[in-house]
């Protein structure tokens, strides 16, 4: 195990102080220096918004990319060098709603990465407008008579799409949150944390006591059936279970395409004879 | 005396007039003579109105010939539609019951005799093979054709398809042709290709391995070729779930250390211009290929224009350098596309590469056999080449504004990047120093890269009367001068492949000379080329042909314009 403070960053955090995103960026590290995973191994990319700003935050390589575009960015990655670990932090409006076509069509693919969702069901860096996972009714600055469309559910929309990983965590359970990292990482193909988090400044509702007296950790083996699976997604409201929701082995994407199975693209050396041969061949 | 035939066969979508298009193509190339033909078909898969017109010489021709020799008309409403098309001594074979035949009309049973030969679906090969005897073939260089086409298909299918093409020979034993130039054979003057595939070739040969599309016309044909490569070389072609997810995918690929491209027509460049200037501020190389076709929206979706000039050289918020080429031929095409992987390296900007429906889906004889690239420089630099790579920045500040370029998980160096406006080290700043550094670093390296632009092509520049265009209308404009100049006009042109950045100086010496009037040829409605030569030189165009109905410029609807006009002065 490598030291947690080799990830300090010198770039200052510009987050408010009890922020969800905090513990997230604690959790990251803990669970790079647990899985031995140096600096210089990671490649973190992220979209915009508060939660996208992560990486900046931890000592890494990494693409902080457009808003809602992480996830394309990560695939072309992964196409390019399949052995790349890639974590790709977004938020619920970057993830969920700005990039949702990318969303669906990732979770597809299976692309392996892990995908953290910070989830503080409001926009924080464009000054609370309602987000995709914002609850029917809440008040906003801008939906002042409450959001009127009902909330977008990331897990469940995960598990109808055939995602292998599904979990939910809780920024302010960063032990919790560490070992489901671990566990994310660990798994070959597309792992999807949805991780609820406080907005201090924008969400006056769902607050950290607001989780703190709600969440539940699930125990036991990570179901690996949707009919268990789906009502723990939408379990909401008194009791929150925060856990892997669901766990399935599939053949991720990269080891799907047959071109990459002598080995990744980046690896492969420049070979003139055989485009010689098929300018030839072609013509 | 020269031989120049244009064939030209109509009908229905479905009818499978490529295909006869492709073996009258063939037949001529493996006779040694030159082509040149076009496809035009309209955005639907059954139905409508479509046809392939093919022009045979024995020298070379860059452009489709508006006069029509033979027609063959797989329905009336060819017939209807192009019997003015053709030349007096022309003749026409129709499948369609008709009152009035004369000596220019045949009736050919082309669907019948294709049944007897096992189904309507021969039809194609019956009129390939019409028209192959009609030119004076021999059986045997269709026969050669088909066995090569068919080799993977059952020998039913081939049998059926030989026993067409002798029908086909002797439905027309009986008519003549007024030119037999099949019957004497030569040696094929070079490979048969399609711009699309020259510019797939381009790529596989610039070590191109990542490709990401969305399917769109007339784009998709150049990824479907490429695609076909994959198995033979290290490339990955992802079709990807939009045009945006496409550009971010191409640079995920690049930022992580591979060549990668995406390919679309303007609708979906539109949708890329959030993605163009990802590339732009993180100064990630990316190569793309814009398929023009007419616009705005979903416009003429299976026709040709060049109206995104304008559009590729300003998309994207701000400033910012990038490249535009537009090719000419398949020949440039292929050497284009090899260029726009170098340069975008080597600068670390984005490339846009303007071609249309025309140039795409067209077949040319390709003369210069293409070649492969000895080795590939790579512009990357690992951590042998730092001092010390822990204090790696990737956007350090540098004369030329190319700052070296590392790759992430590659050493010991961290590659770290950002779409917000970033320090050296790459992290995002709002300092208005380093805001203003970082700006005038990448509009740095504009010197270098106008000293790349080579001038625009020329012939007869010195000419009193010079025409000017871009792009895919080379053809048609350099056929046009030389008609015109048999005409005793004194006539020249410039034909611009580099476009952007604007090669400013060269062309204002090239249009200060003495001329009397200067025609921009160009198929948009504004004469966008026009508009940036007045802007970068301040020297105007005096006249226009301008062609924005989705068809192809033909050399005669040039020389008809310029006449028009040159000769009243």
């Amino acid at each position: 195990m490598i030291e947690k403070n080799i990830f300090k960053s010198d770039f200052k955090s510009q987050w408010c102080p009890g922020c969800g995103n905090f513990g997230i960026l604690e959790a990251m590290k803990n669970a790079l220096a647990a899985e031995d995973i140096s600096p210089e191994k990671i490649l973190i990319v992220s979209g915009i918004g508060q939660a996208a700003k992560t990486p900046h935050f931890l000592k890494c390589n990494m693409f902080h990319s457009l808003h809602g575009r992480a996830l394309p960015f990560a695939t072309g990655a992964k196409m390019a060098n399949h052995d790349l670990n890639i974590i790709v932090n977004s938020g619920d409006g970057d993830c969920y709603g700005e990039g949702g076509n990318h969303f669906m069509h990732c979770i597809r693919r299976n692309l392996d990465i892990t995908l953290l969702v910070h989830n503080n069901k409001v926009y924080g860096l464009t000054k609370g407008q309602a987000s995709p996972t914002s609850d029917l009714g809440t008040i906003t600055t801008m939906q002042t008579e409450g959001v009127i469309s009902d909330s977008f559910n990331g897990p469940l929309v995960a598990l109808s799409l055939g995602a292998g990983f599904v979990a939910r965590g809780f920024s302010g359970n960063v032990e919790h949150l560490t070992r489901l990292i671990r566990e994310a990482m660990a798994y070959k193909g597309f792992s999807l944390i949805d991780i609820m988090q406080p907005c201090v400044s924008f969400n006056k509702i769902n607050t950290h006591i607001w989780y703190k007296e709600r969440v539940y950790e699930l125990d036991g083996p990570a179901p690996d059936s949707l009919d268990k699976a789906i009502p723990l997604a939408m379990e909401w409201g008194e009791k929150i279970p925060i856990g892997i929701l669901y766990r399935r082995e599939k053949t991720d994407f990269t080891s799907r395409i047959k071109s990459l199975e002598s080995g990744s693209l980046i690896s492969r050396s420049y070979n003139a004879a055989a485009v010689q041969s098929l300018l030839e061949a072609e013509l | 005396m020269a031989m120049d035939i244009t064939i030209k066969i109509g009908g229905e979508a479905g009818q499978g007039l490529q295909t006869v298009g492709t073996l009258l193509a063939l037949a001529c190339r493996n006779a040694g003579y030159y082509i040149m033909a076009i496809n035009d078909f309209e955005s639907r898969i059954r139905g409508g109105h479509s046809f392939f017109q093919i022009r045979i010489s024995d020298r070379p021709v860059h452009a489709p010939h508006s006069v029509v020799d033979l027609l063959v008309a797989l329905n009336q409403e060819t017939y209807d539609l192009h019997k003015n098309e053709l030349c007096d001594d022309g003749l026409t074979m129709i499948d369609a019951e008709s009152s009035a035949d004369d000596s220019h009309r045949v009736f050919v049973r082309f669907n019948e005799i294709a049944k007897e030969a096992g189904g309507a679906i021969y039809s194609n090969t019956v009129a390939a093979a019409a028209c192959l005897s009609l030119l004076g073939a021999s059986f045997d260089l269709l026969k050669t054709i088909l066995e090569k086409q068919f080799e993977k298909k059952s020998k039913k299918i081939l049998d059926n398809n030989l026993t067409a093409a002798k029908l086909g020979f002797k439905a027309v034993e009986k008519i003549q042709f007024k030119q037999r130039p099949l019957a004497t054979l030569s040696k094929p003057k070079g490979g048969l290709i399609e711009g699309s595939k020259a510019m797939a070739l381009g790529a596989a040969a610039a070590d191109c391995r990542v490709a990401a599309f969305y399917p769109m016309s007339p784009a998709t044909t150049i990824l479907s070729h490429l695609n076909g490569y994959s198995g033979k070389l290290p490339l990955v072609v992802e079709q990807a779930e939009d045009e945006i997810a496409a550009i971010n995918m191409a640079i995920g690929a690049s930022f992580a250390g591979v060549r990668a491209m995406t390919a679309t027509s303007g609708g979906g460049f539109c949708l890329m211009t959030e993605g163009l200037g990802l590339a732009a501020i993180t100064e990630t190389p990316i190569v793309i290929i814009d398929a023009q076709r007419p616009g705005p929206a979903t416009g003429l979706p299976t026709r040709t224009a060049q109206g995104d000039l304008n559009f590729v050289i300003h998309a994207s918020q701000d400033d910012f350098p990038r490249f535009v080429f537009a090719p000419g031929n398949p020949e440039q095409a292929f050497n284009l596309t090899i260029r726009a992987f170098h340069l975008a390296e080597k600068f670390q900007v984005p490339v846009i590469l303007l071609a249309d429906q025309y140039l795409l889906d067209s077949l040319y004889v390709l003369e210069t056999p293409l070649k492969a690239q000895n080795k590939i420089e790579p512009f990357i630099i690992t951590d042998i080449d730092m001092k010390n790579p822990k204090e790696y920045q990737r956007f350090k500040l540098t004369d030329s504004g190319v700052s070296p370029r590392a790759l992430p998980c590659r050493g010991k160096a961290l590659v770290i990047v950002s779409s917000d406006e970033h320090t050296p080290d790459g992290h995002i700043t709002e300092d208005k120093n380093h805001r203003i550094a970082m700006v005038d670093k990448r509009n740095a390296k504009l010197p270098a890269m106008r000293d790349e632009m080579n001038p625009p092509d020329q012939y007869h520049p010195e000419a009193q009367i010079l025409l000017v265009g871009w792009g895919s209308t080379a053809g048609a404009i350099q056929e046009a001068v030389h008609i015109l100049r048999e005409k005793k006009l004194d006539v020249g042109c410039l034909m611009f492949t580099d476009l952007w950045p604007f090669p400013a100086d060269t062309v204002k010496k090239l249009l200060s000379g003495d001329h009397r009037s200067i025609w921009v040829i160009e198929q948009n409605q504004t004469a966008q080329l026009g508009g940036i030569i007045r802007g970068e030189t301040g020297i105007a165009w005096t006249h226009s042909f301008l062609k924005y109905d989705g068809r192809p410029v033909y050399p005669r609807e040039i020389v008809d314009a310029v006449e028009s006009k040159e000769k009243k002065s």
